[in-house]
């Protein structure tokens, strides 16, 4: 039946079909576009949710069950970060970045299986949290200030620890991770973050 | 003889035992029970926070014969301590059982 109406149509008008052509290449271009950036999108989320982080069991033997129970699992208010909050950046540059990255995570993973046994893990874990914590010196911990916003934080209800803390923090300009580490995860040995700053700031 | 020698042997490897497990450290224990009482909020293992580093703590206390009476009593008096210049309390571990502090001050004291 189309093809009767499409021979019928180039017999009527030439100009006429070809612009049909067009238009009909276009729409589909349009669709299968956005047929493409939608399952991007959805499988971009996907990749940040916690049920993707934990698929490896590199990461639920190990980073994942050091952080349940930790605040930033439960506490009283019951608002949890996942793996992603902390650890994926939300600007989309970066974010993609990020992603380009995992994709050598992946091989590390499944081919030279850098990190699959607790030993191998723990042999490396200085060097993974180096690299999230340097991240974090760059952006003013970043991902820290997505949720935690200094402004809107109520110092009366800071406890007097927290408040005379928090006032060094600001003389001295320090970021959040110079001093909360190891929250989530357990502490490797080695330099911090605050050893990782003066070293920096020495080598300038 | 061979008797007098396999009591003495059986009291040795007793004595030893006893020895063993009273230095012994339950890490995992230790540990879980640091995190709970937010102990690594203001001391690291072996890096810059707030506090002393437990390995430094652990260095201060080498050979020291007393060193775990006196970081119990530390640990469970809340006695005043400075930061910064500022004098505030020390927090004590979230627990009753001093069994289980005790052993939180050896795993400091071995790091």
């Amino acid at each position: 039946m189309i093809g009767t109406w499409w021979k019928n149509l180039q017999e009527r008008c030439q100009t006429c079909s070809r612009v049909t052509l067009s238009a009909g290449v276009v729409l589909i271009a349009l669709v299968l576009g956005g047929v493409l950036m939608t399952g991007g999108a959805a499988g971009l989320a996907w990749t940040n949710t916690e049920t993707f982080c934990i698929g490896c069991h590199e990461m639920r033997d190990n980073a994942y069950a050091e952080f349940k129970d930790t605040i930033h699992d439960k506490n009283r208010s019951g608002v949890r970060a996942i793996c992603s909050d902390c650890h994926v950046p939300r600007e989309p540059g970066p974010m993609l970045m990020r992603k380009v990255n995992a994709t050598f995570e992946l091989w590390g993973a499944f081919v030279t299986h850098v990190i699959d046994t607790k030993e191998k893990f723990q042999a490396h874990r200085a060097e993974m949290a180096q690299k999230v914590w340097i991240r974090m010196l760059d952006t003013d911990s970043l991902e820290c200030r997505n949720c935690h916003n200094r402004d809107a934080m109520n110092e009366e209800k800071h406890t007097e620890k927290a408040r005379s803390r928090h006032e060094k923090a600001k003389r001295e300009n320090l970021t959040c991770i110079e001093c909360h580490y190891g929250i989530a995860h357990s502490e490797p040995e080695g330099p911090g973050p605050q050893e990782l700053k003066e070293a920096r700031l020495k080598k300038k | 003889m061979k008797r007098i020698s396999k009591l003495l042997i059986g009291a040795l490897a007793l004595a030893w035992l006893g020895v063993a497990g009273a230095a012994s450290v339950d890490e995992d224990a230790a540990q879980s029970l640091a995190k709970k009482s937010g102990c690594l909020k203001c001391h690291a293992i072996d890096k810059k926070k707030d506090a002393p580093s437990y390995k430094s703590i652990a260095e201060k206390y080498k050979g020291k014969p007393d060193a775990e009476e006196k970081l119990f009593k530390h640990a469970t008096s809340n006695p005043e301590v400075e930061v910064d210049g500022k004098k505030e309390k020390h927090d004590s571990p979230k627990t009753k059982d001093e069994k289980e502090i005790r052993n939180l001050v050896r795993w400091v004291l071995t790091r």
